[in-house]
Order: structure tokens, then C-alpha cells, then sequence
């Protein structure tokens, strides 16, 4: 056992050296190269695999479509931030094989492979779709601020919102104060989230409660934060006996307050994607009276993309997919409510007129926000470090003690 | 009542629809959910992954189980007691801590993420059972069928597959279903050395009750629950043997 | 004689079993001393010292340890009391006793599920008591899952252990329950009498290891408790996946610290339980 154990190593340290030397050829070579080194290749893609509707739209339009325009078959599977950045570093430990071509991911997961050196790249420039990115829009060229140089393309993007019951809600609070309001005089009706969006949550009461995203823009500044966040927490504190279960537990992610929304426990959900309610209403999670609503002071928008692992074994499949991704069709495809509802980062004047009126007579939902509404109350991301710091210490000053 | 219940329950789940508080009857029943097991490949995958690795593992359990259980039997009354504590071991670890404990390993042998790495994590599970079980299944067995049968000149290999094999078949069985059981329901190993690229149907229960999709999650629940219930049943009455086994 | 060279050689297949496990350990504890894994930096007690002194940790293993306790309890009693219920070979009895074995091979992450569906505040038992008048909104409903006393898990685990343990208490009895009972009976003791004396001694030593094993494998159950237990306090399974998958790996050492303790505690338990099993030996 001990020598096949010697024998599977050595082989895998050659595999490496010999990968590593073709990765590096692959940026360089001509797109046409590309595609054709892909084609009959398998493309390994972690990416969240929580909602049906983003998996119907990569397993039954995508993937299909891959593997007629480009012989390439693609296997999706689970996989969310944190996990993939677990897994890289472990591999890497291990000198193990990889087995990611293509990751979904961005803000601090971007943040915490670039800095442990864990994606290949730069790249994205090189996808021929590339030209019609919305390049001049800071929410889809930068991710939390960072530029993206090529490390990762960008797939799609979505804006945090409030859910709410049009019956059992009629005069929905529209800003932070207004909300602050309505909880205390509906207590045990409003919780946010442990996970990704919860923290979007306080981060947009953050701004709010500072005088505005721009304030905080230009990287991570402690002071800045130190202030910031003690204002965020003092508002937790006030509201925090008018929230659900007393503000002493709170759901686990957003799956779990959907469901207590839905059933009835609490009045308000949130998402990080405005078009969420139209795709779960469609798929039963939630009632048909639904709705979304932003919040006037200024809500998230984010974009969320793809990149490639360091050690991808298929880059040049992956680079094909991620172009493919970024093609008007699938673009489009993929911002129908009846699909997805996911925003495209593509550049409407960029593209032909033909294209250009399909994707503006796309209506919105009626269960959704009207895009103007959205843009007029968009706000970008910034520092991935302001994120991860608020959710670590709302972990210890807020969950971890007893109020 | 207290057995059907849960069950009952993961099946309005899975057929019905608009079940939301305070409603103690599904809106409408559709079968939209269970379609989505032919419609959304990822159901069906899972499925076929499990059944895959519970057969192996099943396989490999059983057969590893007998052979080492038949060796541990030879050995004098007070040793056999340390081999059946220390069989035990893989069976009481954690499956967590031991996923923890192994993904190192598995990785440097280059199979993370793969069905075989995700295989192997599950046997060694799996090994520890059926050496238990195969233990207090050789220490009732009569030798004096082998004895003989060497007597009459017959070499170890084939009293092996002659005599000994063909007298426990059902034991093999019953072994190879319980190390089926093993893997066919284990999660912490499956997600820890699968990586999320192998996705059992147990780790997408969980995926799909994380994600707030009920009606799927309770289909993959019951696609989990049926076939074990089923294989318990045609197997039986024979698994009070397996208590007899720690007993 | 014990331990003659035969004997000891033939010990080698059991070293294929044992083996794998143990290895695991000795990677957590040897990532637990910065020996290993992805913080290296050589021997070092920082990271012991880290997870003892976190409140999270004692507070994980106290609330797991009162999980296991609670649902093995439960289960033990229930179980014996199935078995000394169900003891005849009527058919009532050997129907009795299915049922009561039924859910064994019921996976425990679809148990989790089920229990999350019924006993959830919105759950089918809280929509029970809406229609029945109690209750008007599901904040009316106690609190059963992601709870701090954890009901809604140990249900879910009681319900999946009452199989196996009932299974074993069956056994126990039929194999050996008989003899001393009729013997406490021809000697005059009443019902109670022959339960007390006779039954449950025999029942509590045959069924002991099935105990150990069952509080064992609850205190490590992690599906269950992903479903089922509450952010605060954290169970000890959680709390290990939660450090292990660490965004930013400055917790992943605490990981291997939880996993290698976790390990150990699973290596104390079959330690007793072979004491155990030799003693019953003896004991037959």
C-alpha cells in the first residue's frame, strides 16, 4: 500500500509540473486555439446549486447548447464561497489533482483566492464577448471594489431587496427609519439572515446610518469602521427585543427566512436578487402575494461572476464556457423573469439594434421592481474587509450574546 | 402512527402544493415536484450515484467483513475481544471528525472529489460493521464442517469456497445490506471527500431542505427512505441476528 | 499464551479495519499541535489553547453532551418498555414489534427532514393546534426546532434510536430474559417485583453497549443537528464543520482540534464498551 501510495504521488507531482507549463500557454493562444483544444472536453463548474431555476437554466439551455455549438460537456456541481476557497487551499496543501474547472463566485471569496493565489489568470480580457461588457458600470468592472484585471469575467447582476406580503403588509416601510418604526410596532414580525444576505442587510444600514455609500468608498479604513459599525450595532440593540424570537435566535440563511416568511412566522424576507420573488413564487416557495420593495436609502447592487482555479484541469473549457456565458443570448435567456430574472452585465448600446430592443422590451415582473426604480436606488459594494469584518463581529457582539 | 407520521408527511410534501401555514392540507396535489426527478438531471444524478456507491460499498463491506471476521474468530478467547473493540472503531468515530481526519490522504492519493475516494471514505465505515457483525456470526459457527472437510484432503481455498462460503450466504447478504444502509444514508463523508462534485441523494436532501425547497427535498427523502425500507423487508427478519452480534 | 505469536499475527486483518480511523486521528491531532495542515508553522499548543479557552466550545459540548444524554435516555426507556410490552408471540406482539423496529433503516437526515416539517413553529403539529382553536399565529407555537433546549432534535433522534435499541432489548429478552423471571416468579415476586429484580438487570447489562453506542453516535450526528439545532448554542458537530470550512483558514486549525478531541471521545467510548463486553462475557 505504501508503494502505490509512492507511485500515485510521483505521478502527481509530474501531472502538476506538466499542467502548470500548459496553463500558462493556454492565456497566450489565439481564441480559435482555444475552442478547438476545448471542444470534446468535460467542464467541472461549482457553483451554488440551491435554486431550481438558476439549475434549470444551466443544466437544460446552457449545457445543451455547449455541447452542440461546442462539443464541450458540462457538469454542474455544488459548491458555495467559502467551501471553494476551503477546497482550493486544501488541494493545494495536498498537491492534490484539481477538480474545479470554473468557480461562481465573487466579492470576499475573489478577495480570499486572490490573495492566497488560488485562481488562474488573468484571462477574461481574452473572451471575445468581452466587447460588449457595460465596462463603464463600477458595479459590474469592479467586485467590491477590487478590479478585476482578468482574474474573473462577470456573469450576472442583481440587487438586494425586501420582500413582503402585499396582504398582510399594506403600508410597507420604505427606508431604515421607517423600518425601524414598523418594528417596534410589529414585534416578532422581522429577522434577517446569519449568511450572505443577512450581512447585506446591516451593510446597507450601515451606509445608511453613516450618510451614504460614497463615504465609504476608497478602500477599508478602520476608523471609518469602528464608528460605522458601532452605529449599526446601537440600532440592532434598540430593535433587537422586536425581533423575531426576541432577537436571540436567527435563521440560518435566507432559505430558512423564506420559509418562515411564507409560512407566516415573520412579514419580511430579503434577497440579494430583486427578481428572487418572481422564481419563487413560480417554484411554490412563496405565496403568490409576495412582493419586492427597495429600500429608499439606497440598496446593494452587486454583480457575481466566474473564474478559474489555479489548478482547473480544463482552463480552455472553462474560457469557452465563461465566453459563452457572457453571449447576448445567454445573457438574455438568463434576465427573463420566466427563467431566472438574473440582470445581464452586457452593454445594451453595445450591441446590435436587433439585440438591443429584445433586451429593453423585456418587462420587468409585475411581483418585481421596475428597473428604473432599481437604478435610481442602487448603491455599489465596497471593500470586501467592511463585509467580513460586520459579519464577524455581529457573530460576536450580537449572536453570541444574550440580550 | 409514530412511524407512519414522518413519512406521511415528506409524502404531502412532495405532492402537494401551496401547503403553507396555517393549511393542514396541501393547497392542490400536482406531481410538478416528482417530475422534476426526470425534468432537473440533478435528482436523478444523485440517485444513480448512490445506488452506485452503496453497491460497492456493500460489496466491498461484506466481503472484507467475512474474510476478516473469519481470521479474527481463530484467534484465542481473550485477544478476539481486543480485535472486536478495535473493529468497533470505525464504527463509533464520528463520521465528521473522521472526514476531517481523512480528506488529507484521500486528497494526496488524488481522489478527492472522485466516486472512488467517496467510496473508499464510505467502506471504511462500512468494514467496521460488517467485521462486528461477521465476528459474532463466526464465534456461534460450528468448525467442525471445515475441520472435516480438511480431513477429507480439501486445501484451505477450497474449504474456503466449498464448505464455509456456501453455508453463509444469508449472513453475506444481510452484510452486504448493512454496509449498503452504511453508505447508502451517510452525509459528513459524502460531503467532505465528495467535494460537492459527488452528490449522494443524502447530501441533496440536506442541499434541498438548506435551500428552502421543500416539495424536492421530501422527494429525495422518500427516494431515500423507500429502497431501504424495501431491502429491510426482504432481508428481514434475519437483522435480529444482527443484534445478536453486539449483544 | 495470551498474546502468542500466532494470535498476535493473526490480529494483522483487524489492523485494516482499525487502521483508517486511527490514522484520521493522528492527522487532526498532528494539525491540532500545527504539525500539519494548512497552518504548519511547526509544534505549537496555540491552537489547543484557543479552542479551550473559547466560551463557544464548552458551551457546544455541554449542550451536545445534553442532547445525547436526553435522546438516549429517551430511547432506553421507550425501548424497554416496547420490549417488555411486546413480549409474547402472539401476533399482536410480533406486529408490535415491526413497528417499533420499522424506522431503523430510515436514513437519520430524512428523519431531520420529517421532524422539521411536523414540528417546526409553522410546522404540521402548530397547524394542528391552529385548527383545534389553541393557536392563532405560529409565534404562538413553542418554539420546538432551532430551539435552545433542542426538542425538535432529540425528538428526531429518539425517534431513529427507539429501533435499534428496541431491537437489541428484544433480543436481550427472548435470548435471556426467561430463565430468571420464571425462577423470581416460581419464588413469588409479583409483576413488578420480577420487572424490577429480574427483567431490567438483565435488559440494562445486555442492552449497556447498545447504550454507549447510541449516545456515541448522537453526540457525533451532524445532519441531524445541521436541520434541527439552533445557531446558540452551537452543537459540537456544527461548530466543527463551521471552523473546518472557515472563509478566511484562520479557524481551520480549531477544526482539527474539535475533529481530533471528537475522535478521541469516540475512542473512549469503544474502550468501555470493550470492557463491557468482556465483562458480559464473564457474566454469561
Amino acid at each position: 500500500m505504501a508503494i502505490v501510495g509512492c507511485a500515485l504521488l510521483l505521478s502527481a507531482c509530474n501531472k502538476d509540473r506538466a499542467e502548470n507549463g500548459n496553463r500558462g500557454a493556454i492565456a497566450r493562444l489565439p481564441w480559435a486555439d482555444v475552442v478547438s483544444l476545448a471542444r470534446g472536453s468535460t467542464v467541472t463548474w461549482r457553483m451554488w446549486r440551491g435554486d431550481p431555476s438558476v439549475n434549470a437554466y444551466v443544466d437544460c439551455w446552457v449545457a445543451p447548447r455547449l455541447m452542440s455549438d461546442y462539443g464541450i460537456s458540462l457538469r454542474a456541481v455544488e459548491g458555495q464561497g467559502p467551501e471553494i476557497v476551503n477546497q482550493l487551499v486544501v488541494e493545494r496543501q495536498a498537491r492534490a489533482r484539481g477538480v474545479a474547472d470554473l468557480v461562481w463566485i465573487n466579492g470576499e471569496t475573489f478577495h480570499n483566492l486572490r490573495a492566497a493565489d488560488l485562481l488562474w489568470g488573468p484571462w477574461a480580457s481574452r473572451l471575445p464577448n468581452a466587447a460588449a461588457l457595460d465596462s463603464s458600470s463600477s458595479i459590474v468592472m469592479r467586485d467590491f471594489e477590487q478590479p478585476l484585471d482578468g482574474w474573473e469575467s462577470p456573469w450576472g447582476r442583481v440587487q438586494f431587496a425586501l420582500i413582503y406580503d402585499t396582504v398582510r403588509t399594506r403600508h410597507p416601510p420604505h427606508s431604515f427609519a421607517e423600518l425601524k418604526g414598523w418594528i417596534t410596532k410589529h414585534p416578532g414580525r422581522f429577522t434577517h439572515d446569519q449568511q450572505f444576505t443577512g450581512v447585506a442587510f446591516l451593510t446597507g444600514l450601515m451606509y445608511s446610518l453613516s450618510g451614504g455609500a460614497e463615504k465609504f468608498e476608497g478602500g477599508f479604513r478602520r476608523a471609518l469602521y469602528d464608528t460605522a459599525s458601532a452605529r449599526v450595532f446601537g440600532w440592532i440593540e434598540d430593535v433587537r427585543p422586536d425581533f423575531w424570537r426576541s432577537g436571540r435566535d436567527y435563521p440560518l440563511g435566507v432559505a430558512e427566512m423564506h420559509r418562515l416568511f411564507a409560512n407566516d412566522e415573520i412579514d419580511f424576507t430579503m434577497s440579494y436578487n430583486q427578481n428572487e420573488v418572481v422564481t419563487k413564487i413560480r417554484q411554490g416557495v412563496l405565496q403568490p402575494t409576495a412582493h419586492a420593495l427597495v429600500i429608499a436609502d439606497g440598496t446593494l447592487a452587486n454583480a457575481h461572476y466566474v473564474g478559474i482555479p489555479f489548478n482547473a484541469p480544463n482552463p480552455a473549457g472553462a474560457m469557452v464556457v465563461a465566453n459563452f456565458l457572457l453571449s447576448p443570448e445567454a445573457q438574455y435567456e438568463k434576465l427573463r423573469p420566466e427563467v431566472w430574472g438574473d440582470g445581464t452585465v452586457l452593454d445594451a448600446a453595445k450591441l446590435t439594434s436587433a439585440l438591443r430592443t429584445r433586451f429593453e422590451s423585456l418587462a420587468a415582473d409585475p411581483h418585481a421592481v421596475p428597473p428604473a426604480e432599481l437604478a435610481r436606488h442602487a448603491v455599489p459594494e465596497v471593500a470586501p474587509q467592511y463585509r467580513e469584518h460586520l459579519a464577524a463581529d455581529w457573530k460576536r457582539l450580537v449572536r453570541e450574546r444574550a440580550p | 402512527m409514530w412511524t407512519a407520521l414522518p413519512i406521511s408527511v415528506l409524502v404531502f410534501s412532495s405532492f402537494g402544493e401551496g401547503w403553507f401555514y396555517p393549511r393542514l392540507l396541501p393547497t392542490h396535489w400536482s406531481t410538478a415536484a416528482w417530475g422534476e426527478l426526470v425534468g432537473d438531471r440533478r435528482l436523478l444524478r444523485s440517485l444513480v450515484i448512490s445506488v452506485w456507491l452503496a453497491l460497492l460499498t456493500g460489496g466491498a463491506a461484506s466481503i472484507l467483513g467475512f474474510e476478516i471476521g473469519r481470521r479474527v474468530s481463530r484467534i484465542a478467547v481473550p485477544l478476539r475481544y481486543f480485535a472486536l473493540t478495535a473493529a468497533f472503531i470505525p464504527v463509533a468515530a464520528p463520521p465528521l471528525a473522521l472526514g476531517i481526519g481523512l480528506q488529507y490522504f484521500v486528497l494526496r492519493a488524488g481522489l478527492g472529489g472522485t466516486l472512488t475516494g467517496v467510496w473508499l471514505a464510505h467502506s471504511v465505515v462500512a468494514i467496521g460493521y460488517t467485521t462486528v457483525y461477521f465476528i459474532g456470526v463466526f464465534a456461534v459457527f460450528d468448525r467442525r464442517v471445515e475441520e472435516e472437510a480438511r480431513s477429507l484432503g480439501a486445501s484451505p481455498l477450497v474449504t474456503l469456497a466449498r464448505v464455509t462460503l456456501p453455508l453463509h450466504r444469508r449472513q453475506l447478504a444481510e452484510a452486504f445490506l448493512l454496509g449498503f444502509l452504511v453508505s447508502w444514508a451517510q452525509v459528513p463523508l459524502t460531503l467532505l471527500i465528495g467535494q460537492g462534485a459527488v452528490e449522494s441523494l443524502a447530501t441533496s436532501v440536506m442541499s434541498y431542505a438548506h435551500a428552502g425547497q421543500d416539495h424536492l427535498a421530501s422527494v429525495a427523502g422518500l427516494l431515500l427512505t423507500l429502497p431501504a425500507l424495501v431491502l429491510m423487508g426482504l432481508v428481514g427478519s434475519s437483522i435480529r441476528r444482527l443484534a445478536v452480534a453486539t449483544v | 499464551m495470551i498474546a502468542d505469536k500466532r494470535s498476535l499475527t493473526r490480529l494483522f486483518p483487524i489492523a485494516l479495519v482499525a487502521l483508517p480511523p486511527l490514522l484520521g486521528l493522528g492527522y487532526a491531532l498532528s494539525a491540532s499541535l500545527g504539525l500539519s495542515g494548512v497552518a504548519n508553522g511547526g509544534l505549537t499548543l496555540q491552537y489547543l489553547r484557543e479552542v479551550i479557552a473559547s466560551h463557544t466550545t464548552w458551551a457546544a459540548v455541554g449542550w451536545t453532551l445534553w442532547i445525547a444524554t436526553a435522546s438516549t435516555v429517551f430511547a432506553t426507556l421507550a425501548a424497554v418498555l416496547l420490549a417488555a410490552t411486546f413480549r409474547a408471540e402472539s401476533t399482536a406482539d410480533r406486529i408490535g414489534r415491526m413497528v417499533a423496529v420499522l424506522p431503523l433503516p430510515i436514513p437519520h437526515v430524512v428523519a431531520a427532514l420529517a421532524s422539521l416539517l411536523i414540528l417546526g413553529q409553522s410546522g404540521l403539529l402548530s397547524r394542528f393546534a391552529n385548527t383545534a382553536g389553541m393557536f392563532s399565529t405560529p409565534a404562538q407555537m413553542p418554539p420546538l426546532v432551532y430551539d435552545r433546549l433542542g426538542i425538535g432534535l432529540i425528538f428526531a433522534l429518539v425517534w431513529k434510536e427507539i429501533p435499534f435499541l428496541a431491537l437489541i432489548a428484544f433480543t436481550v429478552l427472548k435470548s435471556r430474559g426467561g430463565l430468571l423471571e420464571e425462577s423470581a416468579r416460581s419464588l413469588g415476586a409479583n409483576r413488578l417485583q420480577t420487572f424490577l429484580y429480574a427483567t431490567w438487570p438483565v435488559l440494562w447489562r445486555g442492552m449497556l453497549p447498545g447504550v454507549v453506542a447510541v449516545a456515541t453516535f448522537v453526540a457525533g450526528s451532524y445532519e441531524t443537528a445541521a436541520l434541527l439545532a439552533p445557531s446558540r448554542p452551537l452543537a459540537l458537530p456544527l461548530l466543527t464543520m463551521e471552523r473546518y470550512t472557515d472563509g478566511a483558514m484562520e479557524l481551520r486549525p480549531d477544526a482539527f482540534v474539535l475533529a481530533g478531541f471528537s475522535l478521541l471521545v469516540s475512542l473512549a467510548a469503544v474502550a468501555i464498551y470493550g470492557a463491557m463486553i468482556a465483562r458480559a462475557e464473564n457474566f454469561k
